[in-house]
């Protein structure tokens, strides 16, 4: 055997592996017995389909002392049989005995023993393989490849147990993965019914970050036997992975057929760790210790338990636990630098990964954990290093390869800098972006670190992504992340204006929401629960400007009106376990407003002050007690009375039933007679006044609708009274009016950017320039890639005389790589010495009769900054 | 470089030559098409004849509806594509310049590229026999219509310029191309080197690029890639260098008739004489420089070009000053 062999043998015909299947348990006794029976032993072939049968039913749904009872027995009964030796080798291993299931395997696995021995010695040699004894696994996993392909023919269950082994393999080569799922379609292909096969089918595709197909074989198992717990469980891991709150369903299922299922258990509690709830977690760690006191995920999430709760010395107890069972598990590092992430303790994750890979440098999790997370604490070129060793070891992990992939682009990028910050911004929209963004920056900085008495150290890095999945990548390793920015403390990622359509959204209070998260954590040492961190970014957002930040809905009033939102107290689960999908943005608002209510009851600094005492460990309990001098539960209710009493008019005009359009077969006939009997039902109103708009019914679609801002004068997102009302004026060419309602909208939605480009229309044509200016100016927070806002909001200024914003207004039309540059140039020059910067100015319109020898304006501009130089 | 600009020199033409316009507006099909090359021919025809100094009877103008807009010779069928261009080639002179404007929806079918007319299709070939009635005339095609790829290679030729919106006849929706070419032809916006007039050259940059930025804007991949070809090879280019190959004749060529760039102005006055021929030869200098720039030492560059263009500018400022005494 030589190290890196690979299967050899064809693949049997695998077309077939996903057909029905039954119970993989009886199709392994079956094999047994079938072989028993060719050779005449009638009797032997009927006792161990009995027993093996018996003994892995019981193992299956938890009962393993029935299990070990009952293979004892027949032991006694038969001296000197080896027939259920394997199986009860394997219900002892699961049940923590290894010393005993050692044992009970060497013997099926003797030469001449059981017909299992393949099994037995699979089970050894994993036994090794889990206990750190890895030179000795390797050597005995690798006799298998011999196996393989020395065999005329292997059962199902052997061919099982050749992917099995060759799937530790991987671990050495990665190549040995494919081997894997070889083998596996194998044995299903000769044993279509081997279910196990199929759910370790599944368990590999999930491994390799390929979820689709990983579902497919759960399912094809769940569709024999809806309550298989080893399908159950993988689905509850996929849709861990996922972020799907039904992951808890999942397991919840497999843990009705096996209550005792330490994987299951296990996977629970850290299902718990994930939504902070560590004492649930506890207590499934323990009833999985109970099962099995040697369990090493157990023992490793006892640990991270302690450790997130700060308990050194438990910490230092189930480490050592850990170790003595294995002294080389590196798993308990890099799951402890996975509940680090968890809880935005990157730094802390960085450490953890750096001892995985110290203990074993086999570790590729731990090389792909140690490389993102230091990338996400700004150590580019360190991080970048490790995701190379950790894709060479397995280049299955497509996040290593996405993230090696997004760093080569954004090498690409173009470094911008500003006193406390560095920029990566794609080259094509550097220029443009880079005076926007690090105005904004250090304005948020100064103002933060005022605020807090904190100032994370600079530079903190800003990295912002033309492409979203680029964004999607940097933040999660795969594409399909929702979210518009992330914080990781030092490193801030997000999407930039151009990865979304115009107005989607607000790319400079989602930098503010960023930054203030990056205040956040290190004011908290990263301990700030996710409820208060981004209530508090919205509560800053709104502080930083008029109309930042999320908004009152009449959705998240009728979330609020039913009972659909969680209590102050279970905020966390609106984040980390939505229950439904408009409940994450609620979350944000509604924490937002439980900032709101503990500056107007405690002032701002109370805030602050919650901050500190998260970074000293108090809990969401702790907190309110100490800082707020209240009990949460009690909080609750403060809260509850808060928002009645905030929103009191519009939760008392939400009427009853959901919205109500012109669509869905209301026509403006049939609204009127509903606005007319309902007079205060905020909904009908604005429904009314919608549809009489899109009659043209101008004149009187403003009664409806003026009705319906009186009802709910705080709304002002989509199809608002306000943008409503304005679409009627200009219609009706009542500018004044629409000037009104204009302002009203973009003081409550500063991300409104067609309200105000129109308002910065409407303005001008009143005769405002300056808050024509003023309005434009707000546009280019929203989106600043159009150039024809650029050029009125640069004429404005020049205007106005406000030369430095006319300047900063003529290079984002130059950086818009505008057709005629030669007359982007001049303007820009014209600028420059309004601005009193001569020199810029005569090199400026250099440039733009080098492209324009002959522009005569240019040629003026040219002579009169000679002239004003050399008079 | 000073190669480029003897061969540039080459093609130059001649001021005197007379230009014929005809423009055809395709089938539209829906209302917002029939609307949009309605409005896409009429402001050309206006602009050629109000602006460009084209006469009215060197103009033809062919639409789909002639009660539409006054302007309206004739329905765009092929008959009277043909007559018209017959009509032409009647009276045209030796050295007179022709140019084609087809917009619409195109299609290629089997390999043949056509326009959709009302009636009969015009193809490609058909356009091709026709203009073998000019064989010494400088001939502009501008064909603005959708999936129009393949009349570059069907047209190509000696004294030929051929603009397409598409790159091939699979590029078969909507373009913007033809939007923004005749704005740029009928707007100052496109003169883009600040001459006072807008080359074909600058027409095309102009629009292939605001189509760029019109979808990169919308977030959509670019689904037409207009082409020019003017050395005769039959393959247009999507980005022109006149230093390289297509885009040296297209670059000296001129939609107005009134053209100041060939021979430059005209004076008794000997002194004005004199700064005109200062200034031409000093935007010579700034050529050529250009042309070194990147052999040069950057600063060296700059000292020179700003020594040049402050004696270009004095220059203007000079003639301007002279052309307000009165003689």
């Amino acid at each position: 055997m030589t190290p890196g062999q690979l299967l050899r043998r064809s693949v049997l015909a695998a077309s077939g592996w996903l057909a029905a299947a039954v119970a993989p348990a009886a199709a392994q006794d079956l094999a047994a017995a079938r072989a028993a029976v060719a050779v005449g032993e009638y009797d032997a072939a009927i006792r161990q389909l009995r027993v093996r049968l018996l003994v892995r039913t019981l193992a299956e749904v938890g009962r393993y002392d029935e299990a070990v009872a009952a293979a004892r027995q027949y032991e006694e009964r038969h001296p000197g049989s080896v027939a259920v030796a394997n199986v009860l080798g394997e219900v002892l291993a699961v049940t923590g005995d290894a010393a005993a299931a050692t044992e009970a395997f060497q013997r099926a696995a003797a030469a001449g023993g059981a017909d299992d021995s393949l099994d037995a010695r699979y089970n050894l040699a994993r036994g090794h393989f889990e206990a750190g004894r890895t030179n000795r696994a390797r050597e005995e996993l690798e006799a298998f490849i011999d196996t393989y392909n020395r065999a005329e023919q292997l059962s199902s269950e052997e061919l099982a147990a050749v992917a099995g082994a060759v799937r530790l393999l991987a671990a050495w080569d990665w190549r040995h993965s494919r081997d894997a799922l070889r083998a596996y379609d194998e044995a299903i292909a000769a044993d279509p019914d081997n279910l196990e096969a199929r759910v370790l089918v599944g368990d590999l595709f999930l491994e390799k970050y390929e979820g689709t197909e990983a579902i497919e074989a759960y399912e094809a198992v769940l569709e024999r036997n809806p309550r298989h717990p080893g399908a159950l469980l993988g689905l509850a891991r996929q849709r861990r992975f996922a972020g799907s709150p039904a992951a808890m369903d999942f397991v919840d299922r497999a843990l009705e057929t096996n209550l005792r299922s330490v994987d299951a258990l296990v996977l629970r509690a850290m299902l718990w760790v994930e939504l902070e709830d560590l004492e649930q977690a506890q207590a499934d760690v323990e009833r999985a210790l109970a099962v099995n006191p040697r369990a090493l995920d157990a023992l490793t999430l006892a640990a991270g338990i302690a450790f997130l709760e700060g308990d050194t010395e438990g910490f230092a107890r189930s480490r050592q636990a850990v170790f003595a069972v294995n002294p080389r598990y590196a798993s308990f590092y890099t799951t402890l630098a996975e509940l680090s992430v968890r809880r935005r303790l990157y730094r802390e994750a960085v450490d953890f990964a750096e001892r995985a890979v110290a203990l074993d440098s086999l570790s590729w999790s731990g090389h792909q954990l140690l490389g993102i997370n230091r990338l996400r604490i700004g150590s580019m070129d360190e991080g970048r290093a490790s995701l190379e060793r950790a894709f060479e070891g397995n280049r299955y992990d497509a996040w290593a390869m996405n993230t090696l992939d997004l760093l080569d682009t954004l090498e690409t990028y173009r470094i911008e800098r500003s006193p406390r910050f560095v920029f990566a911004i794609d080259g094509k929209e550097a220029e443009l972006l880079a005076p926007y963004v690090s105005t904004v920056a250090e304005e948020a900085y100064d103002r933060m670190a005022a605020r807090y008495g904190y100032r994370p150290e600079p530079p903190v890095r800003v990295e912002i992504f033309p492409d979203h999945q680029d964004f999607s990548v940097r933040t999660v390793g795969l594409a399909g992340l929702g979210a518009l920015g992330v914080s990781f403390g030092p490193v801030v990622a997000m999407d930039s204006p151009s990865a979304r359509d115009a107005g989607e959204f607000h790319w400079a209070a989602t930098l503010w929401h960023e930054i203030a998260h990056t205040f956040h954590l290190g004011l908290s040492a990263h301990r700030v629960p996710r409820w208060f961190t981004e209530g508090l970014a919205v509560f800053e957002e709104r502080r930083a400007r008029p109309g930042w930040g999320d908004r009152i809905s009449p959705g998240f009033l009728r979330a609020f009106r039913d009972g659909r939102l969680h209590p102050v107290s279970r905020l966390n689960n609106g984040f980390l376990r939505p229950a439904f999908p408009e409940q994450l943005i609620f979350s944000y608002y509604q924490a937002s407003l439980v900032c709101d209510l503990i500056a107007q009851e405690h002032g701002t600094e109370a805030l602050t002050a919650i901050l500190r005492a998260f970074r000293d460990g108090f809990t969401n309990e702790q907190v309110f007690l100490e800082i707020l001098g209240t009990d949460v539960a009690d909080f609750d209710e403060l809260f509850d009375d808060y928002v009645r009493a905030r929103f009191a008019g519009p939760l008392s005009a939400l009427g009853s039933a959901g919205p109500v359009s012109a669509g869905g077969g209301h026509v403006t006939s049939d609204l009127g007679r509903l606005a007319r009997d309902r007079p205060d039902d905020f909904a009908v109103q604005l429904a009314f006044g919608r549809s009489l708009l899109a009659d043209g019914r101008l004149d009187e679609a403003l009664v409806p609708l003026q009705r319906a801002k009186a009802l709910f004068p705080q709304y002002g997102g989509h199809s608002s009274p306000y943008e409503l009302l304005a679409r009627a004026h200009l219609e009706r060419g009542a500018l004044e009016d629409a000037a009104v309602e204009l302002r009203a909208l973009t003081a409550l939605n500063a991300g409104h950017y067609q309200g105000l480009l129109d308002l910065a229309d409407v303005e001008e044509r009143l005769g405002n320039p300056a808050e024509a200016l003023t309005a434009l100016d707000r546009a280019m927070y929203v989106y600043p890639l159009e150039l024809d806002p650029h050029r009125r909001l640069a004429e404005l200024a020049e205007a106005e005389g406000r030369w430095d914003l006319a300047v900063r207004e003529r290079r984002a039309v130059l950086a818009l790589r505008p057709v005629d540059r030669a007359d982007a140039l001049y303007r820009l020059a014209r600028a420059l010495r309004g601005a009193g910067q001569p020199d810029a100015a005569r090199r400026t319109v250099l440039q733009a009769l080098e492209i324009a020898p002959g522009f005569g304006a240019a040629q003026d501009l040219l002579l009169e900054l000679h002239d004003a130089r050399n008079p | 470089m000073l190669i480029g600009l003897a061969i540039v020199a080459l093609v130059r033409t001649p001021l005197a030559a007379q230009t014929y316009l005809i423009v055809v507006a395709g089938l539209g099909g829906e209302p917002v098409y029939r609307e949009r090359f309605q409005v896409w021919g009429s402001a050309l025809v206006s602009a050629a004849r109000d602006t460009l100094g084209i006469a009215d009877d060197r103009i033809v103008y062919l639409a789909e509806d002639p009660a539409r807009d006054s302007r309206i010779d004739a329905r765009s069928t092929k008959a009277n594509f043909g007559t018209a261009l017959d009509s032409i080639a009647a009276r045209i002179e030796a050295a007179g310049r022709l140019v084609i404007v087809l917009v619409g929806h195109g299609s290629t079918t089997g390999g043949t590229p056509k326009l959709n007319l009302p009636g009969p299709d015009l193809e490609a070939a058909d356009l091709a026999a026709w203009l073998d009635r000019f064989p010494t005339q400088e001939i502009v095609v501008l064909n603005l219509s959708s999936a129009s790829g393949g009349w570059v290679a069907a047209l190509s030729g000696e004294r030929r310029i051929v603009v397409t919106a598409t790159r091939s006849g699979t590029e078969r929706l909507e373009s913007l191309f033809g939007g923004y070419f005749i704005e740029a032809l009928t707007s100052e916006g496109a003169d883009l080197d600040k001459d006072g007039q807008v080359s074909l050259l600058e027409a095309f940059d102009y629009a292939r690029q605001e189509v760029e930025r019109a979808y990169d804007q919308q977030n959509r991949l670019l689904t037409e890639h207009a082409l020019l070809d003017d050395d005769g090879d039959g393959a247009g280019v999507h980005e022109p260098d006149p230093a390289t190959g297509d885009g040296a004749r297209a670059r000296q060529w001129f939609l107005t008739e009134v053209s100041t760039s060939d021979a430059g102005p005209v004076t008794d006055d000997a002194e004005l004489a004199a700064l005109y021929a200062e200034q031409a030869r000093l935007e010579t200098a700034v050529a050529t420089l250009r042309g070194r720039k990147d052999a040069m030492d950057p600063e060296a560059y700059q000292a020179e070009l700003e020594r040049l263009l402050l004696a270009l500018a004095r220059t203007g400022r000079a003639i301007r000053e002279r052309d307000e005494v009165p003689q």
